[in-house]
């Protein structure tokens, strides 16, 4: 990640060290944060991809969800975040800052099952509107019974 | 013959600076359609009425479907339905190993399976920190050139089939362009013996090597595969009904091409100078000067033009580097055993490639199991189809179906 | 015209009719086998093409391979078309507009099962989202496998609809003339995955066959507690 983004991070979440994964952002200051990069030059929406914990003895239920903003043009750079939040937690949409991140919502909504506030349209984008379950989830077994079709 | 579009005469537009970034004046801060405006509040001026396409007609490109709400012969909202080829391939690749995934990721993308390959590909080798012999990153790049080629093919046949009889009976250039897309097909089934989903990368090198008298073979292709080019160009760019179709049709706002994550030709046709071979090199990009076709007018034409460029340009490369593929192995670790030879670190990796529809990406986390935790494919087609509810607004049906071509996108890639 | 459904051969109320007038009969085969001649010799195809299976089809129709030669023609209408080429993988949420699509073809049709895929779901034929074949709803008479078939592959199979066209008029070969047995084609030999009647016995033996690709290979099971939120 360029320095003005790790710089960014430091300065907003009080991190010594930035992982090049990205660092963990609450959710509340989700928004924020994105709009200062896009501020920055990082115009283009890369990814938003959710990813499901299921509970273990150590830890409880988890979801992350992980962004990723691309700066254009000669010596493109990315900028990567994540966030972390409990298996009822929401997180607030982006898609009134980036038009892409609509349906990226849409889809880790339909798949994962993640919730997120304030967007104009959550509904399934994949699948049919009457499916049962987020396939993506790690309790979903790969051969779930979908009959009937529709 | 119709006037020039005052956007494609040869002078330099007028430039805006958006954070940091020069975009052409005359097309940025377009006012955006409400994609979620409510059909009720609508006040139409002719009849209103919703007109369903798809998800099974012809000038959809595979399955997608279109909602389609009218005033007269004018789109004022248009709503696309996707998935209905959705597989599923995400949950699918977190239940195969290194080795067993690759010619999953061929089905997405299929009318370019290579380079969802090499997108796969290369997020494990960054997860695994192997770098591919040099071989191995020639023949990458020259695949992936070969593929851009006969993708941009099979785009402009049915680009110009989807435009009905505005080229000599619809398929004339459809026709033609398979021609040449076979040729290619022939080059790259010499190489995997495949005529479509190759499964020709794996982690750490390729899985073929270039069989004799293949590299001559290359260069004539090539040399015909760029006579035929001006073919093309004479039955299309200075064709009155092409460009009275395509001129100021889908006008795309580079802004909201880059928020909404559009790529590729799409990006480029609206004056955004950005594409990752140059910009983020991978596989052997960083030796050759890799020369982008840019336009500033955004419409239909415009990406029209970059793509044939973007053909010619991707010939050059094959030349370029066919004549000199340097010797030594092609795969870094050994030819592989077992479907789990391949042990994953833990680790969360994104890798980005230029596919011929734009920035495609693998975005891969590995807890240290030979299984990947989560696959997600950032598939640039997604990005293209959402465009279509800011696109529709004010185009005639007619025009819709031209718009939709223009993007290319790639049902396969949207719904995966 | 009244058809009869399980032979797929027109019967006009006057045939019978007119079978009974004393040396018409050598005329009507005749009739017959020109006809058929020109049935199977003017198929027009409903390209049900949905992913990768598609592309090669579009290729099969193209300059190169020459489909037109059989006098087969796609259309994108099926109320003008008699084979339905079914390319590519079917999906729980696609499989009801194909059936209705091919509700919509007058018959005489036929169906063309293309790419493995549309066979029995290929590789996705477990996968939450994906149909085993699309003959679980539509009946099929041919099957081209293939991931994708080549285009001449496809000619193949186009000439074996023929051949059964051809075999099916003449009265040589007919196909599950028995509705009862027609059913039991319907249904496959061995219950798909998902069936409540599958041995989950044969699931296993079947994933662990994929597996046994090379001697000793296996795919370490994760367990759940190495998993850990990052
Ligand atoms: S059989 Fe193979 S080529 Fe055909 S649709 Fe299925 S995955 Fe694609």
């Amino acid at each position: 990640m360029p320095d003005d983004v790790l710089a960014l991070f430091r300065t907003r979440l009080g991190l010594e060290e930035v992982p090049p994964e990205g660092p963990f952002v609450p959710p509340e200051t989700l928004p924020d944060i994105v709009a200062a990069l896009k501020e920055m030059g990082f115009l283009l929406f890369l990814y938003c991809a959710a990813t499901h914990w299921p509970a273990t003895e150590n830890r409880p239920e988890a979801f992350t969800v992980a962004y990723g903003l691309r700066r254009p043009g000669p010596g493109s750079s990315t900028a990567r975040l994540r966030v972390r939040i409990p298996a009822d937690g929401s997180i607030p949409t982006l898609s009134g800052l980036f038009a892409g991140a609509d349906w990226q919502e849409r889809e880790q909504y339909d798949l994962v099952g993640i919730h997120f506030e304030g967007h104009p349209d959550l509904r399934r984008l994949m699948l049919p509107e009457d499916w049962e379950g987020h396939p993506l989830r790690k309790d979903y077994a790969i051969d779930t019974h979908h009959f009937p079709w529709r | 013959m119709v006037d020039a579009h005052p956007s494609h005469e040869p002078v330099a537009p007028a430039l805006v600076e958006v954070s940091g970034l020069s975009l052409p004046a005359a097309i940025t801060h377009l006012p955006r359609p409400d994609p979620y405006l409510n059909v009720e509040d609508y006040e139409p001026e002719a009849d209103a009425m919703a007109l369903n396409m798809g998800p099974q007609h012809p000038s959809t490109h595979g399955v997608l479907r279109l909602k389609l709400f009218l005033d007269g012969e004018i789109c004022f909202k248009a709503v696309p339905y996707v998935g209905y080829l959705h597989r599923g391939v995400e949950k699918l690749l977190e239940n195969r190993t290194a080795i067993q995934s690759v010619p999953y990721v061929d089905k997405n993308d299929y009318v370019s399976p290579l380079t969802g390959e090499l997108a796969l590909v290369m997020a494990y080798e960054a997860l695994l920190d192997v770098e591919p012999p040099p071989r191995a990153q020639v023949l990458r790049t020259i695949l992936m050139e070969l593929q851009r080629i006969a993708s941009h093919h099979l785009w402009l046949g049915t680009f110009c089939l989807d435009m009905g009889g505005a080229l000599g009976g619809g398929s004339s250039v459809f026709l033609y362009n398979f021609r040449e897309r076979e040729l290619i097909l022939d080059l790259l089934e010499a190489l995997t013996g495949q005529r479509m989903h190759y499964n020709a990368l794996m982690v750490g090198g390729n899985r073929h090597d270039v069989p004799p008298g293949w590299e001559e073979k290359v260069l004539a292709t090539m040399d015909r595969v760029e006579d035929r080019l001006a073919e093309y160009e004479a039955m299309t760019v200075d064709n009155h009904i092409f460009r009275s179709r395509t001129v100021g049709v889908g006008v795309l706002d580079p802004l909201l091409a880059l928020e909404a994550g559009a790529g590729g030709a799409n990006l480029r046709a609206s004056g955004v100078d950005h594409d990752l071979r140059r910009d983020a090199p991978y596989a052997a990009y960083g030796q050759v000067d890799v020369r982008i076709p840019v336009e500033t007018a955004g419409d239909c034409y415009a990406r029209f033009l970059v793509r044939i460029a973007e053909m010619r340009e991707a010939i050059r490369i094959v030349r370029l580097l066919v004549s000199g593929i340097p010797e030594g192995p092609i795969g870094a670790l050994k030819p592989p055993r077992h479907v789990n030879a391949v042990k994953l670190p833990p680790g969360e990796v994104y890798v980005g490639i230029e596919s011929p529809r734009g920035e495609l990406g693998t975005y891969l986390i590995s807890d240290g199991s030979p299984i990947p935790v989560r696959v997600k494919i950032r598939p640039p087609s997604l990005h293209a189809v959402s465009l279509l509810p800011y696109l529709c607004v004010g185009a005639t049906v007619s025009d819709i179906v031209v718009i939709l071509g223009s993007l290319d996108p790639i049902l396969g890639e949207v719904d995966r | 015209m009244a058809v009869d459904e399980t032979s797929r051969t027109f019967v006009h109320p006057l045939y019978g009719w007119l079978e009974k007038i004393p040396g018409l009969s050598v005329g009507l085969t005749t009739a017959d086998a020109v006809l058929s001649w020109g049935l199977e010799h003017s198929l027009w195809v409903f390209p049900m093409a949905t992913s990768c299976c598609g592309i090669e089809f579009m290729a099969t129709m193209t300059s190169r391979f020459d489909m037109d030669q059989f006098g087969t023609f796609t259309r994108p209408t099926p109320r003008q078309c008699d084979v339905m080429v079914v390319a590519g993988t079917i999906t729980v949420k696609m499989a009801p507009r194909v059936k209705r699509l091919w509700d919509m073809m007058p018959e005489p049709r036929w169906c063309v099962a293309m790419g493995s895929c549309a066979i029995s779901g290929d590789f996705y034929r477990n996968l939450y989202a994906v149909v085993p074949g699309v003959d679980t709803f539509i009946p099929v008479d041919v099957y081209v496998p293939g991931c994708p078939p080549a285009p001449d592959h496809v000619h193949a199979g186009m000439h074996v609809l023929m051949e059964k066209i051809r075999q099916v008029r003449k009265g040589t070969f007919r196909p599950n003339a028995d509705p009862a047995a027609r059913e039991g084609l319907l249904r496959p030999s061995i219950p798909r995955i998902g069936d409540p009647d599958r041995d989950p016995a044969l699931s296993r033996a079947q994933a662990e066959a994929a597996f046994r690709m090379d001697p000793g290979c296996q795919v370490t099971p994760r367990s759940e507690d190495e998993r850990d939120v990052p």
